[in-house]
């Protein structure tokens, strides 16, 4: 899978404030979930800063407000007390249309159930996007076709979801994702739903991605092959950000299938 | 740094895509809402049009009992009018339009009698116009002065509007032997005025007023119920309409998640649901119109057929009620239908409206 040099620049995300800048800055986030009298503290102020371009995976046992904390971070939910900044920007500032923008172009989601919309072809599915951030369809086609050469479905284009395997729908999810060239791309246990081959196919795409176009990638993952590949591990537990460390500092052993 | 933008954008294509496919893939569950769309629609329209034919039928029904009437009188009267001498006074028009059929189909008859009549046993008439009224009795003497038209008359027959008529009644009765009144008004005006030369007096019109105010009492009663039970079945319809999407949406509770994430406004999502609804009450509401009217025509055809043992009368007579009016009651059942779908989704799809996009990452519900 050969990245084709337009769409290198279509992702013109380095290129501005040079390297070694936070995409995203999480500063001391608190959130409670309310329900009736019961109060669940999710998040007790986690704190951390995301360079532009790596790749983290966040680690953390159920009830440890990972998912929360994913949330956060990828602009789904505002928190309680604390600042989220995605570029720079507070998104608790945010109105329901700027946030809605924000996701459409700065952000794009991949999900452990590819979520994508059965009823479109893969086509359709992948300039649903671009037709919500305004991008008229003849270009919106065009540029689909490109980022499916990109994931290597391109003969797949107007196939509709049922008739493809689950590494296939996951390929066209991250397709999906790069639809309105974003700066970051935030996965959801990406490679849960797929076997060892196809996880590992997915992995080396996100790996293309971060080198050739200089995307931020964020996952919630507990696949150790993702955590091996990832610049920085980050480690929940108990609504607070344990520990951070590279791959390297983590004694990861993963045995290869033939 | 580009600066945060504001997401304006909703491509009602794609929402109107997205929606159709949407009820392509859950067709069986559409049919269904459908199906109770176009009950509650084709009970209002197979009552609406009961009565359109109703209505007329009875119009019919009465014109012939009210010509039956005017001929049995002067049958009763004189007898066959051959041989005899008739007196005709057109005292003025009518204003109302079922009285003026009758009394055309009336004079109609007698022109008919005087036509086929021949040598002794000729009828005479002799006709007196106030104004002009254009309708002229073939064979007929024209009379200009109104004293002297009862005179030698076997039957004098006074037709028209009481209001129009200026000469008093008094003068009209001096020298008539027999006399019709054929008109309620003009009636009851004569009954005040009559006089001893007269030797029997016929009115007509009021026992009909009696029935049909009495009619009139059971038809309103009658509609109250209707218009109660009408009510009711359109509620149960836009019920059912509401259920159906309320499912759709907790169903889709990922599609639409994702969907928010991808950049979709609160008012896109809103209007998926709209539109879906609206294709059904479209849909639904055609369907039940079409039925709406066949039931009921098929359903009189046949039970007026019966009565007068030939169907193909029974098929006119129903047909013939079908006018202008039917055209309005369809546009009205239509204009019901979409409103009551589109009233049917404010809920549901204010609901899938609010959903937040992280839905998308719930397992369940």
């Amino acid at each position: 899978m050969v990245l084709a040099a337009d769409i290198a620049q279509l992702f013109d995300v380095a290129g501005d404030n040079g390297q070694g800048d936070y995409v995203i800055r999480a500063v001391d986030v608190k959130k409670i979930y309310r329900t009736g009298d019961v109060e669940t503290h999710a998040l007790r102020g986690a704190t951390l800063d995301i360079k532009r371009g790596e790749y983290l995976s966040i680690m953390g046992p159920s009830g440890s407000g990972k998912t929360t904390f994913f949330n956060m971070i990828g602009g789904l939910s505002k928190p309680t007390s604390g600042k989220v900044y995605i570029d720079q920007v507070d998104i608790a500032q945010l109105d329901p249309y700027e946030l809605a923008w924000l996701r459409c172009r700065k952000v794009g989601y991949i999900f452990q159930a590819f979520n994508l919309i059965q009823v479109m072809s893969c086509l359709e599915n992948i300039t649903l996007p671009m037709a919500f951030a305004g991008v008229n369809s003849e270009d919106a086609r065009d540029k689909a076709m490109e980022i499916l050469k990109l994931v290597g479905l391109e003969e797949r284009a107007l196939h509709k979801p049922a008739e493809m395997s689950g590494g296939q729908q996951q390929r066209v999810a991250v397709a999906r994702a790069l639809a309105n060239s974003p700066a970051i791309i935030l996965a959801d246990e990406p490679t849960a739903n797929l076997d060892l081959h196809t996880g590992e196919e997915i992995i080396d795409l996100f790996n293309q991605l971060k080198e050739e176009l200089g995307v931020t990638i964020i996952t919630a993952t507990h696949d150790l092959k993702m955590l091996k590949t990832s610049d920085r591990i980050v480690w929940i537990e108990d609504g607070l950000i344990k520990k951070v460390s590279t791959a390297d500092e983590l004694d990861i052993q993963v045995y290869e299938v033939h | 740094m580009e600066t945060i933008g504001k997401q304006v954008r909703l491509p009602i294509n794609t929402a109107f895509q997205i929606a159709m496919q949407g009820i392509k893939i859950r067709l069986g569950r559409a049919v269904v809402t459908i199906s109770g769309v176009v009950l509650g629609i084709a009970f209002l329209m197979s009552i609406l049009t009961g009565n359109l034919i109703t209505r007329a039928v009875a119009k019919e029904q009465e014109f012939q009992q009210k010509l039956k009437v005017m001929n049995d009188a002067v049958t009763s009267s004189v007898g066959t009018l051959q041989g005899k001498q008739v007196g005709i006074a057109i005292l003025g028009n009518t204003n109302d339009a079922m009285q003026q059929r009758v009394e055309q189909a009336f004079l109609r008859k007698i022109a008919g009698d005087v036509a086929s009549s021949s040598g002794a046993e000729k009828t005479v008439v002799h006709a007196y116009h106030l104004g002009s009224t254009g309708i002229t009795i073939p064979g007929s003497t024209e009379v200009t002065d109104l004293a002297t038209l009862g005179q030698g008359c076997d039957l004098v027959i006074l037709l028209g509007d009481d209001k129009n008529c200026v000469t008093p009644y008094a003068d009209l009765t001096r020298g008539m032997k027999q006399l019709a009144v054929l008109d309620t008004q003009t009636a009851r005006t004569f009954a005040g005025k009559a006089t001893s030369n007269t030797e029997r007096d016929l009115f007509f019109g009021e026992a009909a007023d009696e029935q049909r105010l009495q009619a009139m009492e059971t038809a309103k009663s009658n509609a109250a119920r209707t218009h109660w039970i009408v009510l009711i079945s359109l509620l149960v319809t836009v019920i059912g309409i509401a259920n159906a999407l309320l499912m759709s949406v907790t169903e889709r509770f990922k599609e639409i998640g994702t969907m928010k994430c991808l950049g979709a406004l609160s008012g896109f999502i809103r209007q998926l649901f709209l539109i879906e609804s609206l294709f059904i009450g479209l849909v639904g509401s055609l369907l039940g119109i079409i039925i709406g009217i066949l039931f009921p025509a098929i359903a009189y055809t046949i039970s007026y057929g019966m009565l007068s043992s030939n169907l193909g009368y029974g098929a006119t007579l129903v047909f013939s009620a079908f006018d202008y009016q039917l055209v309005i009651f369809s546009l009205e059942c239509l204009g019901a239908g979409c409103l009551l779908s589109v009233i049917a989704a404010i809920y549901p799809a204010t609901i899938a409206a609010r959903m937040i996009p992280a839905m998308a990452l719930r397992s369940n519900v």
